[in-house]
């Protein structure tokens, strides 16, 4: 291939698709080679592959593919219609593979920007035989043949342009002599002679013909011009006349840097885009979220001597190149293990050694600090990527279920440029999407009149909120609908036999509004499409646990409620306070950190059952010893020695008795090993610049001991 | 056959008209007001078989015209057999302009630089010659 091609974007979905699915055949094919026959749920899937690039083929009028799909499928149809007995496997295997290689064959082909004119008549002669005994062997094994495969024909197609060379990017810059008479004119006559190679010319100044300065302004700065063209550097030096130039500065670029430089143009001058049959390369390639409809694409006013210049905003130029999530994932690694050899280094025993000058050793510990805390940072941000896209799905959810049930909602959308680490967005994304849906269905009133009987706008309204705190995120639905009634979840909770047979007032608000994240619960009398079956928030909870979430649900009845999951910001590196108990070091995340404070006996209550409190300042708190809970040699008993910590989980406060505080650190959460056994109270270990290995106390998980005992 | 081609960009006027007048008669039109103008006054007599549209257009662009165009239609009650056949022709071809335009309800969707030899097999199948 000496030239790369322009493919056309629906081309390339084409080529994609079609060539994952016959990935995904050959794997069948090639794993069931050796079986005596396919299973169903293997038929069905060939069958589907088939069904699938036998349809995109006829739209993109392939012929040749679409025939010897068609007949390949034909065959599988009647093989899950019928299950016919001793269908000859091995010939069968052979048929599928000589397909698969035929449209692989083809489309490669496309690819090239050739024609795919292979010659699928033998092949599809070929499978009609195989049909045609297959058929016998149908009938003489008594089953009724199916009725025969129905085919539509495709009623839309879809012509792809003709293959054409990739767009070369040009950069100009002509410099006319000084003594040059309207250099403004001869800069327009270039420009004119170039529309006709240009898929995209922009050029500065941009009113050389109107405006007389520009001459001034063209002989001192030179003229600037922008081109996108499939000629090449001689072509359209050819087509600049270039008699009173003094010099012609020409440098091509690549399509990054003329994005840029479209930018770079963009402020000095709106840009004038030409464009002359060919949409900009690099608009292709970049997401366009933004939904189209017609009307998009309307043509500006169209003065002469102006380009056009669409209705809709030209995206601005942004260059994205796509890295496999799994080499980011290992490069977020590398970055953990750094951060970790960087404490072994600065904190080595060896730097202990008395007398030693580490001056220039603090400097230079200093500066690989700072780069390490940098490079920590960067790559963070690589990962975080804008809920807007999660957020837009939910703007579609909440227009399609309100009107299918004849709901009349307003939906409001606050800080959707709130951005978080991507594999967390792609866990929100179907549980935020269950929460809207519960929202529009169970939330608003069916009845705009009982809204207005409460003194409510007859309009409803559902508002989705992100926003970044303390390290965590909080993305919240609220609606203003009919919020959760007490008895009725409790009353559900309890025919459903969930919570036993405590009464009523042993339960808070929060923790009735939780029963409706237990699994198997609803109270929606009919299950309507969207929701109601009583699967849904449990799963939600699941997922937004999975990612070491939380669900919050707050309601007022007759006022509406709200659901807040509330996500960590990013799951590998924390901040985290080094504590020592006896010998052993553990880990405290610094967001549920509340205090350290010293703490004498009198502070202390002790319960008969052996639970321990400590009040301060009048408040009471539940107090564990980490050493006597985890029986560690060494540690300290006696609170006037110790330190306590007052650690939080949920809005709830418990006092840890500690020995020393020894050092903050980032800290790179790695998981507990699998042979050791599960720690309640642990949620993960760390290794320290000594090369020691810390425990992460789970503060939570604490809390849920505590109060079992 | 009576087409109808709305396109405002002169050259690709010019190369359309030039290729489609050996079909059969061409109304040309200059932007997407005008062609949703001529559909309706055509409809009165003797209406249009095919209509290409381009995408990006002055006052209404092509999706819009194949919109009113279909809008009309329906309105009119004409069956989905006798509707006038629409290939939309641009250089927009990311997938979710076609897939739009193919909810829109145009027959097909021709990227530019149109490919007339693909051209003509669809209006083969589309039965109009």
């Amino acid at each position: 291939m000496a030239e790369e091609f322009n493919t056309d974007s629906m081309l390339s979905m084409f080529l994609y698709e079609s060539n994952q699915g016959l990935e995904k055949l050959e794997g069948i094919i090639l794993e069931k080679q050796d079986a005596d026959c396919f299973d169903d749920a293997d038929i069905n899937e060939i069958f589907r592959i088939m069904h699938t690039i036998k349809g995109s083929s006829a739209v993109l009028m392939y012929e040749n593919i679409k025939t010897a799909s068609h007949k390949l499928e034909d065959v599988f149809y009647y093989l899950r219609e019928s299950h016919p007995e001793n269908v000859p496997h091995k010939e069968l295997v052979e048929k599928v593979l000589a397909v698969s290689d035929f449209i692989t064959g083809e489309l490669d082909k496309i690819k090239d920007g050739d024609n795919p004119d292979g010659d699928e008549k033998e092949l599809v002669a070929d499978l009609e035989e195989f049909l045609g005994e297959l058929k016998g062997e149908i009938k003489k094994q008594g089953i009724r043949l199916p009725k025969a495969n129905k085919q539509e024909e495709p009623t839309q197609f879809y012509i792809t342009p003709v293959a054409e060379p990739d767009s070369h990017f040009y950069r100009i810059v002509i410099r006319y002599r000084s003594d040059t008479q309207m250099s403004n004119i001869r800069a327009y006559s270039a420009t004119y002679a170039l529309k006709e190679v240009a898929e995209d010319l922009l050029y500065t100044p941009e009113d050389i013909l109107s405006n007389e300065a520009s001459h001034d302004s063209i002989l001192a700065e030179g003229f600037h011009m922008l081109l996108q063209t499939k000629a090449s550097k001689e072509e359209v030096m050819e087509l600049i006349d270039s008699s009173e130039a003094e010099t012609i500065d020409f440098d091509e670029i690549n399509s990054t840097e003329y994005g840029k430089a479209l930018t770079e143009f963009g402020r000095e001058a709106p840009p004038i885009v030409i464009n002359l049959g060919d949409e900009k390369g690099e608009a292709k390639g970049e997401k366009q979220q933004a939904p189209i409809a017609p009307g998009d694409y309307v043509v500006k006013s169209k003065e002469t001597g102006k380009g056009k210049t669409l209705a809709k905003n030209q995206p601005k130029q942004q260059a994205i190149i796509s890295v496999n999530i799994e080499k980011m994932d290992a490069l977020m690694d590398m970055i953990g293990e750094l951060v970790i050899a960087e404490a072994t280094v600065l904190q080595n025993p060896d730097l202990k050694v008395p007398g030693l000058d580490l001056t220039n050793f603090q400097k230079a510990a200093a500066q690989l600090a700072k780069n390490t805390t940098e490079l920590q940072d960067v790559i963070m941000s690589m990962r975080m990527m804008p809920l807007t896209s999660v957020f837009q799905k939910m703007r579609r959810i909440v227009f399609d279920v309100s009107r299918k049930l004849g709901k009349d909602i307003e939906f409001e959308v606050i800080g959707e440029n709130t951005e978080v680490d991507k594999n967390i967005i792609e866990h929100i994304s179907d549980p935020l999407m269950h929460l809207v849906r519960n929202s529009v269905d169970h939330g608003i009133e069916d009845n705009p009149d009982l809204r207005t009987a409460n003194g409510k706008s007859a309009k409803g309204k559902i508002t989705l909120e992100a926003k970044n705190e303390g390290g965590k995120v909080y993305i919240s639905v609220r609606d203003d609908g009919k919020g959760l009634n007490r008895e009725k979840l409790y009353n559900k909770a309890f025919e459903n036999g969930l919570i036993g047979d405590k009464p009523m007032s042993e339960f808070s608000d929060k923790d009735i509004f939780k029963f409706i994240t237990l699994p198997g619960f609803s109270t929606k009398e009919e299950v309507t499409e969207y929701s109601g079956r009583g699967v849904g928030m449990d799963v939600v909870v699941k997922n937004i646990q999975s990612i070491g979430g939380r669900l919050e649900i707050d309601s007022v009845e007759g006022q509406g409620s709200e659901m807040t999951l509330v996500i960590p910001l990013t799951l590998a590196i924390i901040s985290g306070i080094v504590i020592q108990v006896g010998e052993a070091p553990f880990v405290i995340e610094m967001a549920s950190i509340k205090e350290f404070i010293s703490v004498t006996e009198d502070a202390l209550i002790q319960e008969p059952g052996g639970e321990e409190y400590i009040v301060l300042r009048g408040d009471c708190f539940p107090f564990i010893r980490l050493g006597e809970k985890y029986d560690l040699p060494g540690a300290k008993s006696k609170l006037e020695e110790g330190i306590v910590a007052v650690v939080e989980h949920e809005g709830q406060q418990i006092c840890i008795l500690i020995d020393k505080i020894l050092q903050e650190q980032e800290i790179v959460v790695k998981p507990i090993p699998s042979y050791v056994k599960k720690v309640k109270g642990l949620s993960g270990c760390t290794q320290l610049g000594d090369g020691s290995i810390a425990l992460i106390l789970d503060v939570g998980g604490l809390m849920i001991e505590e109060e079992r005992r | 056959m009576k087409i109808l081609l709305a396109e405002d960009d002169f050259a690709s006027r010019k190369f359309m008209d030039k290729q489609l007048s050996r079909y059969g008669e061409c109304d040309v039109m200059v932007d997407g007001e005008e062609a949703v103008d001529a559909f309706m006054m055509a409809l009165e007599d003797e209406p249009y078989d095919l209509a290409c549209l381009d995408v990006m257009m002055p006052v209404m662009d092509g999706y819009q015209v194949l919109k009113a165009i279909r809008d009309i239609e329906a309105q009119k009650g004409i069956p989905k057999s006798k509707r006038v056949k629409v290939i939309m022709t641009t250089a927009l071809n990311d997938e979710r302009n076609v897939k739009m335009a193919f909810e829109l309800g145009c027959e097909a969707y021709a990227g530019k630089p149109i490919d007339m030899e693909k051209f003509e097999k669809v209006l083969k199948k589309l039965e109009l010659i």
